[in-house]
């Protein structure tokens, strides 16, 4: 079988991403990086398997040219941009695992409205590329089916004054152990916004790596996890402030009940020269009862001397105080706690610019509440 | 309507209130004044349920019903309102949306129908105006960045749309200039009715120059230990609450 491991990529490269994965293997706890997020176990004997994992593309907006990753001949700027990606060890594996995944390339100025929105689907390695050229301008919609185990990897290149918000909603999967990697690079004045959206599964983790590689890049990152019986959410980030005068900020907001365990682990980088970059990364969590679980990292590794960074990290429980006023004003026990959780989490929700993504995830965190609060 | 009779509160494990009788009749106005650390939030606190009061003897009767059997929800619908000292600031939820949410819940626990969003912004509307709540206020979150005179007029605002039996405003004078005061007050009196009962709980007697009371009570120590009409408010303003305490410490 061609799988695009020999197409998409060349062959010495896809040896390269072979050997990191063979190496590292599979993580697990004693990883630090994987430490909240025991991948190996969770995956127990039937391992990583092949790569029969797929792209399905959803929506597809006019304008923007595809290429399918299992097809020959690529165009130059998918052998320019896809398969950069592999320090990752997940990512690695994907890259020399994936048998399918497409490419979508937003042409120079073009700005789109219409959001385009794509799922990985199916169980395994799969693979994707976003490239939004100088000047453009997306919304990404990513929907996430339910698999017993998916490995996706996803490559997003933004170049000068191109903007993205990407909108990612992972719904309650279960048994399910999914896992992804995004990898953004961002060339000057470019825009990155990402928000996730969790509810869960046996393992879940979304790591996220965006290097802010132009000067005035920005990337704005935001999440909510609500998890509750036995699920777990990792998100994992890393932001690289490669060039001075870059901006970034991160606010993740993570509920946990039951027995599951929200996981945030967030790294900024700021490269030696990188003077005048600012960054600012807030995680809190919540949590629902004595046996659920919140690990907040958040780590800030500096190069350079003119710099402002901001961190905060705080786990704590629904505030006493709040819950007996608004029961004082008539609101009942239940309701006045999801309407506490709801409020907690706003600020992230409200981080979504696009209106209709906005509101489908606040109606998606509503009908959660209901059944945790 | 309200008799609470030889009430015993404790706070972990902590007797605060030692033996406090009261009765109040609808229509009344009364007023409890005390020194710092007399037990007075604490009233105010068990009279609306909140958790860690432990009664641990006396009664509170609520029009024939026992009080302390309801949870605060229930409280509120059967017409309690606790005007609190220190309103609390929820990010995230709308003054509208939690105006909205609260009356509902009130009118559903009672068994009448839900207002419709418009229906409940009408009632609001009107009464915010008299109370100088701004509709920005309104569409901000609850209380939140909120002056000291905003979040007490805010408070009245509420016991004006709830519109309860028994209204207890703890130390609302509390941080107040005289203009937001007056404002508050003519607030209050407004809602003064034939059938509603008030307990306002103040230190100064500066609150009782524009609400001014049926009956006066002292409380001093976790009980009342003076009462008399409104002229008792001035004679404590001129000699002072340690001339009329003369409890054992």
């Amino acid at each position: 079988m061609t799988g695009i491991t020999a197409l998409g990529l060349p062959e010495a490269r896809r040896n390269e991403a072979a050997a990191i994965f063979r190496a590292r293997g599979v993580p697990h706890r004693r990883v630090e990086d994987w430490k909240y997020s025991d991948l190996r176990s969770a995956l127990g004997e039937a391992g990583v398997g092949a790569g029969q994992a797929e792209l399905h593309t959803l929506h597809l907006p006019a304008g923007i040219e595809t290429f399918d990753l299992a097809g020959t001949n690529p165009p130059d700027w998918v052998r320019e941009y896809f398969g950069q990606a592999d320090r990752n060890t997940m990512s690695a594996a994907s890259l020399s695992l994936a048998a399918g995944g497409t490419a979508f390339r937003v042409p120079k100025g073009l700005v789109i409205a219409e959001p385009l929105k794509f799922e990985f689907a199916g169980a395994g390695h799969v693979r994707g590329l976003l490239v939004l050229e100088d000047g453009a301008s997306l919304t990404l919609v990513e929907g996430v089916t339910v698999e017993r185990f998916r490995n996706a990897g996803l490559e997003i290149v933004l170049g000068e004054n191109a903007r993205l918000e990407h909108v990612r909603v992972s719904p309650n999967a279960g048994e399910a152990v999914m896992v992804e990697e995004v990898s953004v690079r961002i060339a000057q004045r470019g825009q990155y916004r990402a928000h996730f959206a969790a509810f869960g599964s046996k393992l879940s983790r979304m790591e996220v790596e965006v290097a802010l590689e132009g000067e005035g890049a920005e990337a704005h990152l935001s999440g909510v996890a609500l998890l509750d019986g036995k699920r777990h959410s990792d998100v994992t980030t890393h932001v690289i402030h490669r060039t001075g005068n870059t901006h970034s900020t991160q606010l993740f907001k993570h509920v946990a009940g039951g027995n599951a365990r929200a996981v945030y682990q967030g790294k900024v980088t700021v490269a030696r020269g990188a003077n005048g970059s600012d960054s600012n990364q807030s995680a809190k969590a919540l949590l629902l009862g004595e046996n659920a679980e919140a690990d907040l990292k958040p780590e800030l590794e500096i190069f350079a001397d003119d710099v402002k960074c901001a961190h905060g990290a705080a786990v704590g429980d629904l505030d006493a105080e709040s819950l007996f006023y608004l029961q004082a004003r008539g609101i009942p026990e239940a309701e006045a706690r999801g309407l506490l959780l709801q409020a907690f989490l706003e600020d992230a929700v409200a981080q979504i610019l696009n209106t209709d993504q906005r509101e489908l995830v606040r109606t998606e965190l509503l009908t959660a509440l209901k059944a945790i609060a | 309507m309200l008799d609470i009779k030889n009430l015993h509160v404790a706070v972990g494990g902590k007797e605060i209130l030692k033996g406090l009788t009261l009765s109040i009749q609808p229509g009344q106005v009364h007023a409890i004044m005390g020194p710092n650390g007399s037990g007075k939030s604490t009233l105010s606190y068990v009279l609306a349920g909140r958790a860690g009061y432990d009664i641990t003897g006396g009664s509170i009767t609520y029009n024939g019903e026992d009080l302390t059997a309801l949870k605060p929800e229930e409280r509120a619908a059967k017409g309690v309102f606790l005007a609190m000292q220190y309103p609390v600031e929820i990010p995230g939820v709308t003054t509208m949306t939690f105006l909205k949410t609260a009356l509902n819940s009130q009118r559903r626990a009672r068994g009448e129908a839900d207002l419709d969003a418009i229906g409940v912004l009408k009632l609001v509307r009107a009464k915010a105006k008299t109370l100088n709540v701004s509709e920005d206020m309104l569409k901000r979150p609850l209380n939140v960045g909120f002056s000291g005179g905003e979040k007490k007029r805010l408070e009245i605002l509420q016991m004006s749309v709830f519109e309860p039996k028994l209204a207890v405003l703890d130390e609302t004078d509390s941080g107040l200039d005289i203009d937001a005061l007056r404002v508050v007050a003519e607030g209050v009196n407004a809602l003064r009715d034939p059938s509603r009962a008030m307990l306002v709980i103040t230190h100064y007697q500066r609150l009782l120059d524009y609400i001014v009371p049926d009956r006066i009570h002292v409380l001093a120590g976790g009980r009342i230990v003076a009462e008399g009409g409104k002229e008792l408010a001035l004679e404590l303003e001129a000699k002072g609450y340690e001339h009329i305490i003369k409890v054992p410490a």
